[in-house]
């Protein structure tokens, strides 16, 4: 039973994970670059929240639109400074500035907003419905609701309307989709930003989870954001979403094997592991 | 100006090396502060992870960013036997053999990876290092470190204090630079090198691509170990917060801004970055902002580096004039200048 409730612990963190990698894999896929400056913009998410929560009080649903909307307007910020002057350079130059803004951001906000640690608000009073012994939490089953939710939205968006097709277009072939009249540098940046947005969401979703923002949080969360991503096939939204799952139940059942020190081993260990077997990762096409 | 600095050096090549290791011989007597000296024993320490990377990232144009488990490993290697009673000289180079052997292992996926994929192992690695470090106590001390490393015995001498601590450092500084420099400019070198261009190219003709890159990584491995292994008696206590991944990117920053791919890049980057910090001590936590903002200007204004040349082709504005050129002869123009 202990593994059962471990394995829904596993899979609402690895929900979490997922909506962050799909956020990451927007990015990738529109602007093309590798950026470090993601678990920043998570980090700006979540504290977004936490002062929205302060000034207007518990309310999760505006808390997360609040949360997007900050999200991507420092993805607009970052998009001006790391990627828009290096979109044709050599890849190096806009990662060396990721990190540079990483740095950037992670200590103004431990300027601005101090660097301990801060408590959100408990959500639904902490009450969960039990199946037998088990026991899932409400804030549990929203979360995987809202992440759900979001990348039906996103897959919609991205299938269905005009600005998602140009989306595609332009994060399979750039040139291509100059030639056809599509506006790049702005759906560059549009696809940035919502990219940004999704990560602010799940940044709310995940200190809303753990009941804590941090300044530095974003680091961990950035590189799982990465790694499920890149488990997933660079840029696969779908396959981002089922990694970062994977990478969630993987450490949740590792913890429940061994020690919690040892959470973050298991996901690097898995991501190693695959990249040896699969280089292209679990859902990429060969000869990528 | 700093083209024509170069071409001064290029000219002059033995009286500035002369000089310039006459100068870093007599430094210890010029400063008398043990505090200034740290920081120049620091820098040294620096010169020698970042001359590490660089043959890494600049030389064969794999993506490291997980430099720092490299230098954790060489760090441990000589905490732990150190404390067995191990001879401190013996451990510099035996924790240098044993980050090599474990850059082999780290190369060998890293034989059929590229770019993004690679980079993400090297910094999986670095993380699992870290967070093994960590949770491994009856090794490695755990959360609590290792303390009271013993410093090696210097002419008779305990060298504890910087300004004896100093010529060690200096010592496989020195060591490490002219080796690179050696084998930069051997068969190895222009093989790396070739691969660094255009691996298909190497490989056709006739560069043994998986044998060159492990090369690489253990000779890259060897020396980030050697750094760590210096560091760790220096400073008598190590914990693995010292090996995160923001110092590994601490190190490829100082690569990058000193210039990839040049030898003197490192040495500079780590001096301008290590003096940047030190001078903004004041400013306290503002003190990384100056850092951030230096990287990103770095990246604005200067991407090949401080002492990498204009005329490469990471520097946009020689692309650009370069196409200028083209465009212009193509029309049967003049040349732009």
């Amino acid at each position: 039973m202990y593994f059962l409730e471990q394995l829904i612990n596993g899979i609402c963190q690895g929900s979490i994970y997922a909506l962050m990698a799909i956020g990451y894999a927007v990015i990738y896929g529109v602007v093309g670059l590798v950026t470090f400056t993601y678990g920043e913009i998570i980090m700006m998410g979540s504290f977004s929240a936490f002062y929205y929560f302060i000034a207007f009080g518990n309310n999760l649903w505006m808390a997360l639109i609040a949360g997007f909307i900050t999200a991507a307007l420092v993805g607009v910020v970052v998009h001006k400074v790391c990627y828009q002057r290096f979109l044709d350079a050599p890849r190096y130059i806009s990662l060396i500035c990721t990190i540079g803004m990483s740095m950037f951001l992670k200590n103004l906000a431990t300027i601005l907003f101090g660097s301990e640690m801060k408590g959100m608000p408990t959500f639904f009073g902490g009450k969960f419905i039990s199946i037998g012994t088990i026991r899932v939490g409400y804030l549990q089953l929203i979360i995987i609701a809202v992440v759900i939710i979001l990348t039906v939205l996103l897959t919609i968006y991205l299938k269905k309307t005009r600005m998602g097709m140009r989306l595609r277009a332009v994060s399979q072939d750039k040139k291509a989709a100059a030639l056809v009249g599509i506006n790049v540098k702005t759906t560059t940046l549009i696809g940035n930003c919502i990219g940004c947005g999704l990560g602010g969401v799940a940044g709310i979703l995940l200190g809303v989870y753990y009941n804590s923002v941090l300044p530095t949080m974003g680091g961990m969360a950035g590189l799982k954001a990465f790694s499920a991503m890149v488990l997933g096939g660079l840029g696969s939204i779908v396959g981002s979403a089922i990694s970062g799952v994977i990478i969630g139940v993987v450490e949740n059942l590792g913890i429940a094997l061994t020690s919690s020190g040892l959470r973050d081993v298991f996901a690097f260990v898995l991501l190693v592991l695959i990249l040896f077997i699969r280089p292209q990762g679990l859902f990429g096409k060969k000869g990528n | 100006m700093i083209d024509r600095i170069k071409k001064l050096y290029t000219d002059n090549k033995t009286i500035f090396l002369i000089a310039g290791l006459a100068a870093m011989i007599a430094l210890p007597f010029l400063i008398v502060k043990g505090s200034v000296m740290s920081i120049i024993v620091k820098i040294l320490f620096y010169v020698i992870l970042a001359s590490s990377l660089n043959i890494i990232n600049g030389y064969s144009g794999q993506f490291n960013i997980g430099h720092a488990g490299f230098v954790l490993i060489g760090a441990y290697t000589l905490a732990i036997l150190a404390n067995f009673g191990w001879p401190i000289w013996v451990l510099y180079i035996v924790a240098g053999i044993v980050t090599a052997i474990i850059g082999f292992l780290v190369a060998l996926p890293t034989l059929r990876l590229r770019g993004i994929y690679l980079a993400l192992v090297t910094l999986g690695f670095s993380e699992i290092m870290r967070l093994v470090a960590l949770n491994w106590t009856a090794l490695t001390g755990g959360p609590m470190g290792i303390k009271g490393i013993p410093s090696p015995w210097f002419f008779g001498l305990r060298s504890t204090a910087p300004h004896n601590y100093y010529y060690i450092v200096l010592f496989f500084v020195v060591i490490c630079l002219f080796t690179s420099y050696r084998v930069i400019n051997s068969k190895v070198g222009r093989a790396w090198m070739s691969i660094r261009e255009d691996d298909h190219a190497a490989m056709s003709l006739g560069v043994d691509i998986r044998k060159y890159k492990s090369i690489n990584f253990m000779f890259g491995a060897f020396w980030a170990g050697v750094g760590g292994a210096l560091m760790a008696p220096f400073y008598k206590f190590i914990d693995s917060s010292m090996f995160t991944l923001d110092e590994g990117f601490n190190i490829l920053s100082m690569v990058i801004i000193g210039g990839q791919g040049t030898l003197v890049g490192p040495v500079v980057g780590s001096v301008v970055v290590n003096l940047t910090t030190e001078i903004f001590r004041f400013a306290d936590e503002a003190r990384l902002l100056v850092y951030a903002v230096l990287i990103i200007s770095m990246m604005w204004l200067r991407p090949q580096g401080l002492a990498g040349t204009s005329k490469s082709v990471i520097a946009n504005r020689s692309i650009r004039k370069s196409k200028q050129v083209l465009l212009s002869k193509l029309s049967g123009k003049k040349e732009v200048k």
